[in-house]
């Protein structure tokens, strides 16, 4: 029989304590819903709902952006699972994962440019930059507080955990920001807004891997 | 399939406050995680210090594991994280003294009693290079074993072991070449 090394058995029994199991990803995912609401609707209660709201009507305007958020919340829940040890993602399905929100974005920026198209003629630069930059900014919360949310967790791949949350935070941030912008134009919507959605996914990954860089390690701070 | 049941339930007893259910998690998972360390690492030694760490780490993230799914792919999950970040940390870390027979070591009385200074050279080559490590930082450069721990990302106790088995190794060498 294989007999556990005294040191390692004294150095376990010396921080020991029972412990409560992490509720499942899923259940855990809840606790972003409440962030993701408040990003749905921060945008249009600071500024204004989108002027060509009548012409998209309720599912071109909420529908839409509901449906992207709860994408974005299901992407924040693929990365707390993400973070148990054991429950990693295939690299196909992390592809997946990854690939469905920019198909999502794109298909809601078709969707609205369809049934409102609004050019955005002067100002490129400057509307282009206030719409990242106010997405971006909308989604830093979220990834923060998801971010936790995995540190908690034991994420072996940060990177991919954090690049995951990140992208759904900035779904969650876009779908807001876009009951906003009425610029349907989709040269706008893919630099503009798809760019920040890129930003909050780089900063999600880097955000994971310093957090779990924090997380007390036997490799790199301590062990036998 | 009951052996899974068990391990489970096991691990569920050492969650909630059971802690001899460790020693059974150990004595029932152990081979496997080495088995696999050692096909990862292909050092014994270097297998055995990541199995510790192996078993560390799972006991630090204990609160991960869901009893509703397997033990294994958990334990394994982690064993390999550890195996890679074991990985990275060598590959960041650039001094390594491989070649010891160009080193001027100091002989300890405790050496000289078994062999010349040639010989000792001789046999700490054939220390694993992770305990080797330890043993000449320590005992032939004068780097205590905070240092040495600092250097190496690792903990004081991990590099006071790792020294404290190298000489092990090394005498048990030398005593061979003494016969």
């Amino acid at each position: 029989m294989t007999i556990a090394p005294a040191e390692l058995r004294a150095r376990l029994a010396a921080d020991y304590q029972p412990v409560r199991p992490l509720r499942s990803p899923w259940a855990r995912t809840l606790w972003i819903v409440p962030l993701a609401v408040v990003a749905l609707f921060a945008a249009s209660i600071a500024f204004n709902v989108r002027q060509d709201a009548p012409d998209l009507g309720w599912l071109g305007v909420w529908g839409l952006s509901i449906a992207q958020s709860v994408m974005g919340v299901l992407v924040v829940g693929a990365a707390l699972r993400e973070s148990i040890p054991g429950r990693d993602w295939s690299r196909g399905a992390i592809a997946l994962w990854l690939a469905i929100p920019i198909v999502t974005v794109v298909g809601v920026t078709l969707a609205s440019w369809e049934a409102s198209p609004v050019f955005l003629g002067a100002g490129w630069w400057l509307v282009g930059g206030i719409c990242f930059a106010g997405s971006a900014a909308t989604a830093l919360p979220v990834v923060a507080f998801a971010s936790i949310l995995a540190a908690r967790a034991y994420p072996t791949r940060p990177a991919v955990a954090g690049a995951l949350l990140g992208m759904g935070a900035g779904l969650m941030a876009d779908a807001g920001w876009r009951i906003f912008c009425h610029f349907s134009e989709p040269a706008h919507v893919l630099s503009a807004h798809l760019a920040a959605v890129v930003m909050a996914t780089m900063i999600g990954a880097l955000v994971a891997v310093r957090l779990c860089g924090l997380r007390p390690s036997s490799v790199r701070r301590g062990g036998l | 399939m009951a052996e899974d049941h068990r391990l489970r339930e096991l691990m569920r007893e050492y969650q909630s406050g059971r802690f001899e259910a460790f020693d059974e998690i150990y004595a029932s998972i152990a081979p496997a995680v080495r088995r696999y360390l050692l096909s990862q690492a292909r050092d014994a030694a270097k297998a055995d210090d990541l199995v510790q760490e192996t078993f560390l780490q799972m006991h630090r993230a204990r609160h991960t594991y869901d009893p509703t799914f397997p033990l294994m792919p958990w334990t394994m999950a982690i064993a390999r994280h550890v195996w890679l970040m074991d990985r990275r940390t060598l590959s960041r870390r650039p001094w390594a003294p491989d070649d010891v027979t160009a080193m001027d070591l100091p002989v300890k009385a405790e050496a000289a009693s078994f062999a010349d200074r040639v010989e000792v050279r001789r046999a700490l080559g054939k220390v694993a290079p992770a305990r080797r490590n330890a043993v000449i930082q320590h005992h032939v450069l004068g780097f205590s074993f905070k240092e040495i721990a600092e250097r190496a990302g690792i903990a004081e106790t991990a590099a006071k072991l790792r020294s404290s088995r190298g000489m092990q190794q090394l005498r048990t060498l030398l005593k061979g070449q003494d016969k």
